[in-house]
């Protein structure tokens, strides 16, 4: 696996690759679902200009969403196995790199985890704009937008 | 009102992309008239509007350069194609959502394989692609890229391969016999986007030692 530096959270053993793989292998089959082509969760003002040291905050804050929300409910819906391999290859690979996010909880921190919280609050205020499975099927098919923008941090 | 089938008229509308030229394609259907024309709009994903691709309206061919429309690689992009009958009948596809940085193949690079009489230098050139700095310089694959390397191979004969490889682009395969012909195969590969090109081939012939004639 690689290793990728959050600002001071430092991640080792992403299997990147393999993330884009099982998202490779279900993209067409999930994105060709989302046809509300208008909107996009993951857009700019959520993921533009994140200092490393935000960027701790706010991955640990978009992957527990993943895990806690989308996720969540999509596995029963995902009858296609092709899906539910690829499901489980993320799933697995976002819990474990949430879980080694472990971002400061310092006072003096506060001022860049309320930006990285302004920025999930975004996402999040786009997702529940929409019908619930809608949303979670938009998410699952923006993975590639998380993929891509984690990359940066890869060291 | 039982909808038309007008599906004939229009099929596998889809991006082409190689060294992120970006090229929108499309098909008209087996029995489709020959009077059909067609007209290009494309936007980016989480835009409400469409915008019409200038140059690409009202036209009989087949295909679309939107390079340019789609050439920002944090973004992510739509196209879609209207193909109008003479007779009435029209029919509206749209692409997939379309990422170059995904979705790009990478052409076999640009080398200069230069014989010596013990020795045959590679030297691979960079690729320009048509991706824009915020300056305005074109950017190479490398620097799209930052973990593209290169994997160069001779082939000496039927059974013994050389190999060389990394990210710099000046390389010589040494230690080999005068005036013999060999084979020189060259790749791009981008491990992170899972990328690699086809082989850029070069047939080169050592020189003939001629320091005892």
């Amino acid at each position: 696996g690689q290793e990728f530096q959050f600002g001071p959270c430092r991640v080792e053993g992403v299997a990147l690759q393999e993330l884009w793989e099982a998202f490779r292998a279900m993209k067409d089959i999930v994105q060709a679902k989302d046809n509300i082509t208008s909107v996009r969760l993951l857009r700019k003002e959520v993921l533009q200009n994140v200092s490393d040291t935000e960027s701790c905050y706010l991955l640990r804050a978009l992957l527990k969403f993943y895990l806690n929300t989308v996720f969540k409910n999509y596995l029963d819906k995902a009858a296609d196995s092709r899906i539910r391999k690829s499901f489980s290859t993320l799933a697995n690979n976002f819990f474990v790199i949430a879980s080694k996010l472990q971002p400061s909880q310092e006072k003096e921190m506060f001022s860049i985890s309320e930006s990285a919280r302004r920025r999930f609050l975004l996402f999040q205020r786009a997702f529940k704009q929409l019908d619930i499975q809608a949303a979670q099927t938009k998410a699952f098919g923006e993975v590639d937008i998380l993929l891509t923008w984690m990359e940066r941090f890869y060291q | 009102h039982i909808a038309e089938d007008t599906s004939d008229l229009l099929q596998h509308v889809k991006f082409q992309s190689s060294n992120f030229e970006n090229i929108l394609t499309w098909d008209s259907g087996p029995d489709s008239a020959s009077d059909v024309v067609y007209s290009v709009e494309y936007k980016r994903y989480g835009e409400r509007e469409w915008l019409a691709k200038e140059g690409c309206q009202r036209i009989t061919w087949k295909s679309c350069n939107l390079t340019t429309e789609t050439g920002n690689l944090t973004e992510l992009y739509y196209a879609r194609v209207t193909a109008l009958s003479a007779g009435g009948q029209s029919a509206t596809k749209m692409t997939d959502r379309f990422s170059s940085l995904q979705h790009t193949t990478i052409k076999p690079p640009d080398v200069t394989c230069i014989p010596k009489v013990r020795s045959i230098q590679m030297i691979v050139h960079p690729t320009s692609t048509p991706v824009r700095a915020g300056d305005g310089h074109r950017l190479t694959l490398e620097d799209v890229f930052p973990d593209l390397f290169y994997r160069l191979e001779l082939q000496v004969n039927h059974t013994y391969q050389m190999h060389l490889g990394g990210k710099q682009r000046d390389y010589e395969f040494i230690g080999l016999t005068p005036d013999t012909e060999f084979l020189g195969t060259i790749m791009i590969f981008v491990p992170t986007w899972s990328k690699e090109s086809a082989p850029y081939v070069c047939r080169v012939k050592t020189l003939p030692d001629r320091t005892w004639t």
